[in-house]
């Protein structure tokens, strides 16, 4: 559950539709539809009128209360009332279901923009995005690899951000992505694991955590097995753990990934540093698949979204479950509030 | 004997300082006379007070009562240490598994199930010079070639590439090996589950399946030609797919077995879905075998304290597969 608070206390959380093409539009309208949503908070929605009529088309449903003001309008919002800032995209209302598109990239990333403005300006208090299509955003004309890539630039940061994923009050991030697996190795140094532990370390913080308790996985089978199947363990990994234990954090590792998760899952960790995209998402999606969030972590706003994709398979038909796109709100609000991110929200578990 | 089919399950001891024993002993406690089986070992080796009937042929094992282990007695020099293996006992931890193996060749045993041996006791104490307890099984059976199958209820899985540094993997992965693991998966589920068409999922090496060479070029250069030929053969091999959607619940229902292409890509899910419930299963062998998933776990050796789920799902994952193979038809080895 939101907590509903007095009008003046509530945060401003902006929310972008992300690709016209995908289930975003329609999870848009879905979220504002959920109990909860319209009283936890101020809403500001960036995006394309003509797409957030899509996604009413797309449910069947019409939200009451929402005002239309240009892009670049003072932000003022009554009690009642989502403001929808208007940010027209040439040829948007023209992209088919389904299909990746030049509009539909440039309107995400123009967007993403115009949030992160709101927020650096202290108009707004957090982020949450619909899923974004990478090869549209390339088509639409951005240089940078990804959301992440963006942000990074635009409040120019020095450090590495990173997404993590969050499920079930389980939070992982990773020290290599989107990277072949045999460039890893080379990647892994003690320097960078150091970094991912300590960004585990500040993003579980702010999330609302006093001590998060961090295990790193290994990066060979056993471990390593005391080097009989790789040093990465002993020459990289185990130093970077020390280093991060000198520096107050509270963490412990290298453990083999494959025992670590069900203690991860039983809560013994909050939080898992894995080495390699597979070996966090394997688990993660195995135990969280259908309320999964991933969180843009190292910015200096929470920026959330579900951890699903766009969804082409299914876009359009009013199939998609709107669970991760509601914990994607309710983390981003709890971690704007300064309250524990996974508070009141929805998990497999009794307790998160 | 003619009846191959319902001969008891050959349990080697493996090392008699770690937990097999005991385990051994709580496995008959639970399974009773309902899945025959009889350990070959040192009946002093045994927890006290195991209730032991000695038997001298497998085929006695069927007879022996409920409530006692029937044990087919193998001596050994010394008497097991918990947590410390003696250099002496080594050669004969050897010689149970190669007796083990005659037995189950021969049809007397219907199936071998392997205790958990210790790989640097044995290399200390007898010079054994096998990577473990597969490679040695595959040898005795005439140097064949084997996979590595994990199976528990939810999900069975067989990592392409075993024990070695994660960083070989890329070029440990050859179309040749990748074919023949799955081919040999292929006719397993045939023979030893009863599966007359087995659908196969091939994981990704790579992020999202390598995202068209974005992130590596195994997946379309290597991974998805075997793939394609094993599927214009006429097999139900899909992939590679994104290995991190592989293994929900919904995602599973889409196929018999999946192939990973490192151990710890086959072995987070399976951990991670039943921690206690996972099996070892080796595949390619003549003969049915299958392990516990876990080691001999020194550190709580000889306190009683060991769970003996693992190898009480192996033990009944060897009575399915036998009950398999004899419906199948498939060749069981007559008693010569």
């Amino acid at each position: 559950m939101i907590p509903s608070l007095p009008f003046d206390d509530r945060k401003t959380l902006v929310l972008i539709q992300g690709d016209p093409a995908g289930i975003g539009p329609e999870l848009l309208i879905k979220l504002l539809l959920q109990e909860g949503v319209r009283e936890g908070a101020k809403l500001i929605v960036v995006g394309d009128p003509a797409i957030f009529a899509r996604g009413e088309t797309q449910v069947g449903e019409t939200i009451e209360g929402v005002r239309h003001a240009p892009l670049d309008a003072a932000v003022e919002i009554a009690e009642g009332e989502i403001l929808h800032l208007d940010m027209p995209v040439d040829g948007i209302a023209e992209v088919p279901v389904a299909q990746v598109s030049g509009p539909g990239g440039a309107s995400s990333i123009s967007g993403l923009h115009r949030a992160l403005e709101l927020t650096r300006d202290g108009i707004a208090d957090g982020i949450v995005f619909m899923p974004f299509n990478k090869e549209s955003m390339h088509l639409g004309g951005n240089e940078f690899t990804d959301e992440l890539g963006y942000a990074r630039d635009f409040f120019q940061l020095k450090g590495r951000p990173s997404e993590f994923n969050v499920a079930d009050g389980m939070w992982n991030g990773r020290v290599t992505s989107h990277v072949a697996m045999k460039d890893v190795p080379d990647l892994l140094t003690i320097p960078r694991v150091e970094e991912s532990i300590h960004l585990a370390d500040r993003t579980l913080k702010a999330a609302g955590y006093d001590r998060p308790r961090i295990v790193v996985a290994a990066y060979n089978p056993h471990a390593g097995d005391g080097g009989l199947m790789g040093d990465e363990e002993i020459r990289v990994i185990g130093p970077a753990v020390e280093k991060a234990k000198l520096k107050q954090v509270n963490c412990v590792g290298p453990y083999p990934a494959d025992t670590l998760w069900l203690k991860v899952r039983d809560g013994e960790y909050d939080a898992v540093v894995t080495m390699y995209h597979d070996q966090g998402q394997i688990a993660i999606k195995l135990l969280g698949f259908d309320r999964g969030v991933s969180v843009l972590a190292g910015l200096p706003v929470p920026v959330t979204t579900p951890a699903h994709g766009t969804a082409f398979d299914i876009a359009g038909e009013n199939a998609a479950n709107v669970v991760p796109a509601l914990n994607a709100f309710t983390m981003c609000l709890n971690m704007a509030s300064h309250r524990k991110a996974s508070a009141g929200v929805s998990s497999d578990r009794e307790t998160v | 004997m003619t009846a191959a089919g319902a001969a008891p399950i050959a349990l080697s001891c493996g090392e008699p300082s770690g937990i097999g024993p005991e385990i051994a002993a709580k496995a008959r406690t639970e399974l009773g006379a309902s899945l025959p089986f009889f350990l070959i070992g040192d009946p002093r080796h045994l927890p006290a007070g195991t209730a032991v009937s000695e038997i001298s042929d497998p085929a006695q094992a069927l007879h022996v009562p409920g409530d006692r282990l029937p044990v087919l007695p193998h001596r050994f020099p010394d008497a097991a240490a918990p947590g410390r293996p003696s250099p002496a006992n080594a050669a004969e931890v050897i010689a149970v598994i190669a007796r083990a193996v005659a037995l189950v060749q021969d049809g007397a045993a219907g199936a071998l199930c392997t205790a958990p041996i210790h790989k640097k006791a044995l290399q200390d104490g007898a010079g054994f010079a096998f990577p473990g307890h597969t490679e040695y099984l595959a040898h005795l059976a005439g140097d064949v070639p084997v996979v590595m199958m994990l199976a528990s209820d939810m999900l069975r899985v067989v990592p392409a590439t075993i024990h070695i540094p994660l960083a070989d993997v890329p070029a440990a992965l050859t179309a040749e090996g990748l074919r023949e693991t799955l081919l040999i998966t292929i006719q397993g589920l045939q023979r030893d589950f009863s599966i007359a068409a087995p659908r196969i999922a091939v994981c990704g090496l790579n992020p999202h399946a390598g995202e068209g060479g974005a992130m590596g070029h195994e997946d379309d250069t290597l991974i998805a030609p075997v793939v394609a030929a094993l599927r214009a053969e006429g097999h139900a091999v899909t992939g590679p797919h994104s290995a991190d959607t592989m293994f929900h619940a919904a995602a599973r229902a889409r196929y018999d077995a999946a192939v990973a292409m490192y151990h710890d890509q086959a072995l987070i899910p399976i951990k991670t879905l039943d921690f206690d419930g996972g099996v070892n299963v080796t595949l390619g062998l003549p003969f049915i075998r299958t392990s516990p998933d876990h080691g001999t776990a020194f550190d709580i050796a000889g306190r009683g304290i060991a769970n003996p789920a693992s190898l009480i799902a192996a033990l009944r994952l060897a009575g399915r597969m036998q009950r398999a193979r004899a419906e199948t038809g498939a060749e069981v080895r007559a008693h010569a």
